[in-house]
């Protein structure tokens, strides 16, 4: 698919940026270089950005500017997440998530919500595990818990999901990669998940 | 052992070693590190040739250096020539001498006496430069800069005369920035806010937003004011 692109001087006469700041928040790596897109026009070389993520992304740098410094900026915006904010309505729309989970765990929230890729992320894993039929919903609410309280600790490390079950009771894990695990006899392993393989699937989806 | 204190290394004469982590890095003559190494300080002094990466929060670099990988340093002095065939980054560095640099180049506060080439973007915060020879950069993204050609002296004109390739200019496809201020430079086009462009320019284009000088014997193709 083609990326809807926007040139250097468009977006900076859009965001009322100069040369200066943009170049800076590059060298602070706010600024992935792969969005650098070098293209020759009839006016000579000149650089694009794809347009959805940089306009998001400068969004996000002018808003928290001001409480954070760039160095602490650099450091939320972790390069392993991609920066693809959805809004609920469209996560219906696209289908992305089936309705039965947004329904379940997302009902409070007006359609008009803008959920972060870890929330999509979220909501994906419970969608998942929910759709193979190894997991409740009352467990779900449960995962959902144990992505939103353990899951950014790992920082953008790569990590796995464990769900466990022994006798009914059920359990969820985050551990980081690569690990092995040994239970007591009587515990069931019911599903283990690469959450960075969820994320490069949700990634394939979102685009 | 404490992983906290890590080995120095000391290389006099002509030597070897393998690269790794260090505290300190002491190269007197002619030293060759044959993998990537970073270290708290380093410090060389003649030949220096690290095949791999070199990371260092401090840098001071005398005589001749080559670094086949990347060069990250915090502060870094450089007197003498530096070649570093992949990237450059770097918060402070103090160039005196000849810069070679094969991909981008990203430091907050660059302050160059000699020559450069940065073959990729050279991309920093503050730039002062004062050429003896030439300065070649692709693109230039600063938030200021200001390039003076250093004082002539006899030497220098003898120099010029044998190798047109120390002609004190600079030269760039582009360079952008908040600030700029240029003198003997060649660039198709500048772009930014106050823009100054001094004596022995040549420049294509100018696009500025808020403030344009040209010196009368500059030449400037095409100066365009945009944005609000």
């Amino acid at each position: 698919m083609e990326r809807d692109l926007i040139s250097k001087k468009e977006l900076l006469d859009e965001k009322g940026i100069s040369y200066g700041q943009l170049y800076r928040w590059k060298r602070k790596q706010l600024i992935p270089e792969e969005w650098f897109i070098r293209k020759s026009t009839f006016t000579g070389q000149e650089t694009f950005f794809p347009k959805d993520l940089i306009l998001a992304r400068i969004d996000k740098i002018m808003n928290m500017k001001d409480d954070l410094s760039l160095d602490e900026l650099a450091g939320k915006l972790s390069p392993l997440l991609p920066d693809y904010e959805m809004r609920k309505i469209d996560l219906m729309k696209r289908n992305i998530v089936s309705s039965v989970v947004l329904q379940r765990f997302a009902s409070g929230d007006s359609d008009k919500v803008v959920y972060s890729f870890e929330f999509l992320l979220y909501f994906y894993v419970v969608d998942k595990l929910l759709q193979a039929g190894e997991m409740s919903m009352e467990e779900g609410e449960q995962l959902l818990q144990t992505m939103r309280e353990h899951f950014p600790k790992f920082n953008g490390k790569p990590c796995d999901l464990v769900f466990i079950r022994k006798m009914g009771v059920s359990s969820f894990a985050l551990i980081s990669v690569p690990a092995e695990f040994y239970f007591e006899s009587g515990v069931k392993l019911i599903a283990r998940l690469s959450v960075t393989e969820c994320i490069e699937q949700l990634k394939g989806k979102l685009v | 052992m404490d992983q906290s204190i890590k080995p120095d290394l000391v290389i006099n004469g002509v030597s070897s070693a393998w690269g790794g982590e260090y505290g300190k890095v002491k190269i007197d003559g002619v030293g060759t590190v044959q993998s990537n190494i970073s270290s708290v300080t380093f410090d060389a002094n003649g030949m220096t040739k690290i095949k791999g990466d070199l990371i260092s929060e401090e840098l001071d670099s005398d005589g001749l250096m080559k670094v086949e990988g990347h060069l990250s340093a915090g502060k870094s002095i450089i007197d003498g020539h530096m070649t570093v065939k992949g990237s450059l980054r770097g918060e402070q560095l103090k160039l005196n001498g000849v810069l070679n640099v094969g991909g981008d180049c990203e430091i907050e506060v660059f302050d160059a006496e000699g020559a450069f080439v940065v073959k990729g973007l050279l991309n920093a915060g503050r730039m002062n430069v004062r050429l003896h020879g030439r300065g070649k950069a692709r693109e230039i993204g600063v938030e200021f800069i200001q390039v003076r050609q250093a004082s002539k002296s006899a030497w220098s004109r003898l120099w010029r005369w044998m190798l047109p390739k120390f002609t004190p200019e600079l030269h760039a496809v582009a360079i952008e920035g908040d600030d700029i201020d240029l003198e003997y430079t060649e660039a198709d086009v500048v772009r930014g806010n106050r823009v100054i462009i001094g004596k022995g320019c040549n420049i294509g284009k100018v696009e500025y937003r808020s403030e344009l000088k040209v010196h009368p014997s500059a030449k400037v193709g095409k100066g365009v004011k945009t944005g609000g």
